[in-house]
């Protein structure tokens, strides 16, 4: 090893002392081929739970309407399983994923390349190996059975060092761009890099290490739990619809100016919503009212990122039937906003009272986590991969199986769940009604809640075909004619 | 004790990082001519009106025509600020 690495590594650390500045922007290619092998890491090993996540998923929904299936096996009970599910969906997917998205993001915005991509490679292992042992510990039994933090308190360090790395990594990048000027995108992962490691080790310290008493742990878990989708991937999954609509139609976003405004009055409104999730519990009022007011006024954001997206895409709809990204980005884009409506009205007490408790809140989270965040992740990778591996996918027909599957599959999900979910509550609200009349009736919702789970899978599994099929495909010298998708910005080798 | 320090700290850490965030963007131009950040994604390799993804395959029928003027287009060249 070079006796000089240790220092040219310190001294590259920062623009004043890097040996070897560069101010001129780089090529794209020069970029994407210095993100290749840890964002495809990321992306692999995220699919990787993915689709783990989704066979505790079917089972979760399976021993909902049918109890006895498995369940003689300690480790497969629903208690395990249903937060197993949610924990590799969480921090084994979606966290890895959008950890690849961001800094493939951060690095074209900058047009600076990723230095010292093998730091991020390690972040990778020791994220992964936080994910398997705090997934294994809750199927074990070390569940902390606080909603959304269940991994156990030996796994969480790991992944805190994880993120520390690729937290501190984004920044040093951010340094060194070379593009002055900052686009919207990057002010969302900036904030979204700040704002998680503040919820993560806040909720840890206060939940797991030293426990506050009463009901304050209720607040805090929910200002965590929300938070974590409101503040984690939100902006990740905006930042990357930001990006990826005006990119891929060809055409500058709409205007600016509103684009500032709702990430702003995002930053602003967010962080007070959790609480709304205790409406009619144990909570001082104004706390809650608090809540609803904030929830109210998160309007103001999603109407204006709403109204950015539409009128960018005004005149280009079409071109969704030529490009996958565009596709599932702007489906999930038109879910954020579903999602945030929803948020807003099921926030009101009138509504609560109906609404919370059923199976109307666990719709509400697919929206936000599934139709929203998941398929814009699908729509960055379906754009980010070709173009790490210089080829073209594999198989237009596996995209449409997946595209078909996972938008068919949440929306049956999702539309028949919110229904019975309010059928449910209104039940619940009668007296007169048993309440094993009121299980009966949402037996059917549960038994299609499965089906949907099974088509959704189905689109699943054909994207991780395609995508191990492109990532073996790069290993083949290139025969064919020059990628459409490459044509005239990158060599193809 | 632990939740008082993380309340205050909260309460000084978060709102000094966005004011500090604002004075460095007012600094640093970011708040000047605003809507010319729209254009930043785009230079010479991948230009304002040139599609850049579509389905895989050599069939040029997977992209949409050209767009010029009239249905699916609404003259993208000649909205771009100045």
């Amino acid at each position: 090893m070079n006796s000089d690495a240790p220092s040219s590594f310190a001294s590259a650390l920062s623009p004043a002392t890097d040996p070897e500045p560069s101010t001129a922007p780089a090529l794209l290619a020069e970029i994407d081929q210095s993100c290749r092998a840890p964002v495809l890491a990321l992306f692999g090993c995220g699919l990787v739970w993915l689709l783990a996540g989704t066979v505790l998923a079917e089972l979760a929904s399976l021993k909902m309407h049918w109890p006895d299936f498995l369940a003689d096996t300690d480790w497969l009970t629903f208690g395990r399983v249903r937060p197993a599910h949610l924990n590799a969906m969480v921090f084994g997917f979606a966290s890895e994923c959008a950890i690849g998205i961001a800094l493939w993001l951060m690095c074209r915005l900058c047009r600076t390349p990723l230095r010292f991509a093998w730091i991020i490679l390690i972040a990778g292992v020791f994220w992964n190996l936080g994910v398997l042992v705090g997934i294994g510990g809750i199927l074990a039994g070390d569940s902390t059975g606080i909603e959304w933090l269940e991994i156990p308190a030996y796994a969480s360090p790991i992944l805190f060092f994880s993120y520390a790395l690729v937290g501190v990594w984004a920044v040093i990048t951010f340094r060194f761009r070379r593009e002055p000027r900052l686009y919207v995108s990057q002010w969302y992962i900036l904030a979204a890099l700040l704002w998680f490691p503040w919820l993560y080790s806040a909720a840890q310290i206060l939940l797991i290490l030293q426990p506050v008493r009463g009901t304050v742990q209720a607040a805090v878990n929910w200002w965590f739990a929300h938070n974590v989708l409101g503040l984690w991937f939100t902006p990740i999954g905006l930042a990357a619809i930001y990006y990826f609509i005006p990119k891929v139609i060809g055409r500058p976003i709409h205007s600016y100016y509103l684009s500032m405004l709702g990430f702003w009055s995002l930053a602003l409104f967010y962080n007070w919503n959790g609480m709304h999730h205790l409406v009619g519990g144990p909570m001082p009022a104004w706390l809650v009212t608090v809540s609803i007011v904030a929830s109210v006024m998160m309007t103001i954001p999603v109407v204006t990122v709403a109204i950015n997206h539409h009128l960018t895409m005004v005149g280009h709809f079409h071109k969704m039937k030529f490009s996958p990204t565009l596709r599932f980005i702007v489906f999930g884009g038109m879910s954020y906003t579903v999602a945030s409506l929803q948020g807003v009205y099921s926030a009101l007490r009138s509504v609560s009272e109906v609404t919370h408790f059923t199976h109307h809140t666990i719709a509400h989270a697919h929206v936000g986590m599934y139709a929203f965040f998941t398929m814009v992740v699908f729509g960055c990778i379906y754009y980010i991969a070709p173009r790490l591996t210089q080829r073209e996918w594999p198989s237009a027909s596996l995209i449409h199986v997946h595209f078909w599957g996972t938008a068919g599959g949440i929306l049956l999900y999702v539309g028949l769940l919110s229904f019975g979910g309010v059928l449910q509550g209104l039940a619940m609200n009668n007296p007169n009604i048993p309440f094993l009349q009121i299980v009966a009736l949402t037996r059917p919702y549960l038994i299609i809640r499965t089906v949907a789970g099974i088509i959704i899978g189905t689109g699943h599994l054909a994207f991780v075909i395609n995508f191990a099929w492109l990532l073996a495909r790069q290993f083949e010298p290139y025969r064919g004619p020059v990628p459409l998708i490459l044509a005239g910005t990158q060599p193809v080798k | 004790m632990i939740v008082w320090l993380l309340f205050i700290g909260s309460l000084i850490v978060l709102p000094g990082s966005a004011l500090l965030a604002l004075r460095w963007a007012a600094r640093t131009g970011q708040l000047e001519a605003f809507q010319k950040g729209a254009l930043q994604i785009f230079d010479e390799e991948e230009p304002v009106g040139q599609m850049t993804d579509h389905f895989p395959g050599p069939d040029r029928l997977r992209r949409p025509k050209p767009a010029t003027t009239g249905h699916g287009s609404r003259g993208d060249e000649k909205e771009l600020p100045s």
